[in-house]
């Protein structure tokens, strides 16, 4: 009796001191391994995979191996919060890590607020700011302590694709864009900035994407773009969109000086067809980025998954988990606000280059801001930089 | 109205018939024969769709050719899911019919997902894939002008082998009375087992176009599955003469709203729903 008393005070204490049982710290993670998405939560698991393996080389999390566990919300909202609550509910976990769809992540603000974890988030761009009659999740979330926004907001997306679209010396863009919380708020913001920066919009036009139940016809879209003779066709929109959209254009014999496409993620084998060449993109990660961070992450990616990242949110998921570690060891502890505290102070390694957490508009946690994005141009089968010019691999090429 | 879009959203509309009319009579075909509304018919699309895609990257075998490898592969897996499932359904309620097909969809999803994962594809190196040519102001795609003609030539030679083959004079009569059919000695399962084969061999060629449209991924069949219901609902269940004519109506409803109202694009389910909504309500006035 008196040793079961002893070893149920010695569990009490190591639970109020927040000290991880021989099991270690786990971390809940939530990415769309199925689904229309499943591309981009795949390069999450990917990228977590990677981190796992280096961290727990390292020595893990507190002197014990680190552990994930993924759960899939296909981003779909419904799917996504009961795989939140299962986390929260049954595997008991304190860290959130993950996150992909500004729909999943608005529909599960609430329950985040509910149980309130601490949730270092890669994905859910939609901030809400400047759109009126639409709450974002920015807005929603607030100055909440336990959120952490990895990923840049739509804002700072948006500021970048300008300053591109600035550099390039265009007069006139048409925009496209697909119809739903990504990409609407996100032309809308587009359109605003474009004409502050004194360049003309004659169109702004939303179409069905691919991966939301559109069969990939976008001739009308295109027809009218095509009419509007515009400088550039910027357009925001899916992975699975871009084969049917870019040939389309050739097809309709549209001909515009840049065609500009700002999706989550670009087909792996898209670089070799002929429609590629010299359509642009938007990136936050590129395995050719001339960085030592950079080539050292291409290299051990490949070495474990055996093909180089071709999509960012890789490298998102490997800076998310190792500024969970890194933070979690510096506390010596898993208590949330010790934790919360070397989050907010905290300098974390990643592929990028060295980034930390600092205020945005609304949230009190932002980590990647405009400066993650790069402009990439298939080129002759290759994906080279051209935007940054201090990052570029190559000149940008006019399509006409 | 600027003319030139307005006959250009003609056009495309005329020529995006073509892929809805194929994927709608495989379709009809299993609904009209058979008397089983199979959800899994954008699934066989979709395999379709990533056997084009693995024969180009591991053979180099152009679609136009993989069309010849890959409609009998979808007969055969047809075939194969006919003699292993349905069969065994075909006189149990339509929900327990449904479920079943519903169930065969997602392991199919499911099974695309593990072997291809969840990426979009791309079959590269297929220069036609962009091609146009203009006339007067429009252009006319080669790829959706091919894809236009091969579906109404399979279309019309299914038509023409329902009426003048044994085969399809068989599942006519098949469909219209099932016990009728098997008292003057025709056997109905082997029928059925045709019919099932041919559905998922149409929806096979159909895939292999969408492999060149667009990229295959493992959702790819959804959309057309609801256009394919659609044009279906429009042409009357299991009336196979008249989808050619009701993909013709979607499509190119479709694609007039899509071009002459602003954001269109994003109204063309609006337009399908709104058109089965309107035959529906038409058809129950006529009865009444």
């Amino acid at each position: 009796m008196l040793h079961i008393a002893r070893r149920l005070i010695v569990l009490v204490a190591a639970l109020a001191l927040g000290v991880t049982t021989a099991q270690g710290v786990t971390i809940g993670v939530l990415s769309p391994l199925t689904g229309g998405s499943a591309g981009t939560g795949l390069a999450q698991r990917a990228g977590f995979e990677l981190a796992l393996q280096e961290i727990n080389a390292a020595g893990g999390v507190l002197g014990e191996p680190l552990r994930i566990i993924v759960e899939d919300t296909q981003a779909n909202p419904a799917v996504g919060l009961a795989a939140f609550e299962k986390l929260m509910t049954e595997d008991d976990v304190e860290f959130i890590a993950g996150g992909f769809s500004s729909g999943v992540t608005l529909a599960l603000i609430e329950s985040f607020r509910t149980f309130q974890p601490i949730v270092m988030w890669i994905g859910g761009a939609v901030s809400g700011i400047g759109i009126d009659g639409f709450d974002g999740i920015e807005e929603l979330i607030g100055e909440e302590e336990w959120f952490f926004h990895v990923h840049p907001w739509d804002y700072h997306n948006v500021e970048a694709a300008t300053a591109f679209v600035a550099d390039t010396g265009v007069q006139t863009v048409t925009l496209l864009h697909e119809d739903s919380a990504f990409g609407g708020p996100g032309s809308a913001g587009a359109q605003a900035l474009l004409e502050d920066a004194g360049l003309t919009v004659p169109l702004r036009e939303a179409f069905t994407s691919t991966l939301l139940g559109g069969t990939g016809d976008f001739r009308a879209a295109i027809a009218k773009a095509a009419a509007t003779n515009a400088d550039m066709l910027y357009w925001i929109g899916y992975d699975s969109d871009v084969v049917p959209l870019t040939s389309q254009i050739r097809e309709l014999n549209y001909r515009p000086q840049h065609i500009f496409g700002a999706p989550p993620g670009w087909p792996s084998e898209f670089a070799a067809a002929p429609e590629a060449q010299c359509v642009t993109g938007l990136i936050g990660f590129m395995p050719n980025l001339p960085t030592p961070e950079a080539q050292a992450f291409t290299r051990a990616y490949v070495d474990l998954h055996g093909a180089e990242p071709d999509n960012y949110m890789a490298a998102l998921a490997y800076a998310n988990l190792w500024a969970y570690a890194d933070a979690i060891n510096a506390a010596g502890t898993t208590d949330q606000a010790a934790v919360i505290a070397e989050l907010q102070t905290g300098t974390f390694r990643s592929p990028i280059g060295d980034w930390s957490f600092q205020p945005s508009i609304i949230a009190k946690h932002q980590g990647f801001t405009t400066d993650l994005w790069l402009v990439f141009q298939y080129q002759n089968g290759v994906r080279e930089i051209v935007w940054p010019l201090e990052k570029a691999t190559a000149p940008l090429v006019s399509c006409r | 109205m600027d003319l030139n879009l307005l006959a250009q959203a003609l056009v495309s509309g005329i020529l995006a018939a073509g892929l809805y009319a194929l994927v709608s009579v495989g379709l009809a075909l299993a609904i009209g024969v058979i008397g089983i509304v199979n959800f899994a018919h954008g699934e066989f699309f979709m395999i379709g769709a990533f056997l084009a895609y693995q024969l180009f990257v591991s053979f180099g075998i152009d679609p136009v050719w993989s069309l010849l490898l890959v409609a009998p592969a979808l007969g055969l897996i047809g075939a194969l899911i006919y003699t292993s499932t349905i069969r065994f359904v075909l006189k149990a309620p339509e929900l327990n019919q449904m479920l079943l097909t519903f169930g065969i969809g997602i392991i199919l999803t499911n099974m695309a997902l593990l072997i291809w994962g969840g990426d979009p594809r791309t079959i590269a190196g297929i220069a036609y894939r962009s091609i146009g040519y203009q006339v007067g102001g429009v252009s006319i795609g080669l790829v959706p002008l091919a894809s236009f003609v091969i579906s109404f030539t399979l279309v019309l030679g299914l038509y023409w082998m329902l009426a003048r083959t044994p085969i399809g004079r068989a599942m006519r009569a098949v469909a219209q009375n099932r016990t009728g059919a098997a008292l003057v000695g025709l056997e109905v399962n082997r029928v059925y087992l045709v019919a099932f084969a041919l559905s998922a061999a149409l929806a096979g060629i159909g895939g292999v176009m969408i492999a060149v449209i667009q990229s295959p991924t493992p959702g790819v069949g959804l959309a057309f599955t609801l256009k394919a219901f659609a044009i279906v609902v429009v042409a009357g269940l299991g009336n196979i003469r008249g989808v050619l004519f009701a993909s013709l109506f979607v499509a190119i409803s479709e694609s007039l709203v899509a071009t002459l109202v602003p954001n269109g694009d994003t109204l063309r389910n609006a337009v399908f729903f709104a058109i089965i909504f309107a035959v529906l309500v038409w058809r129950s006035r006529r009865v009444a």
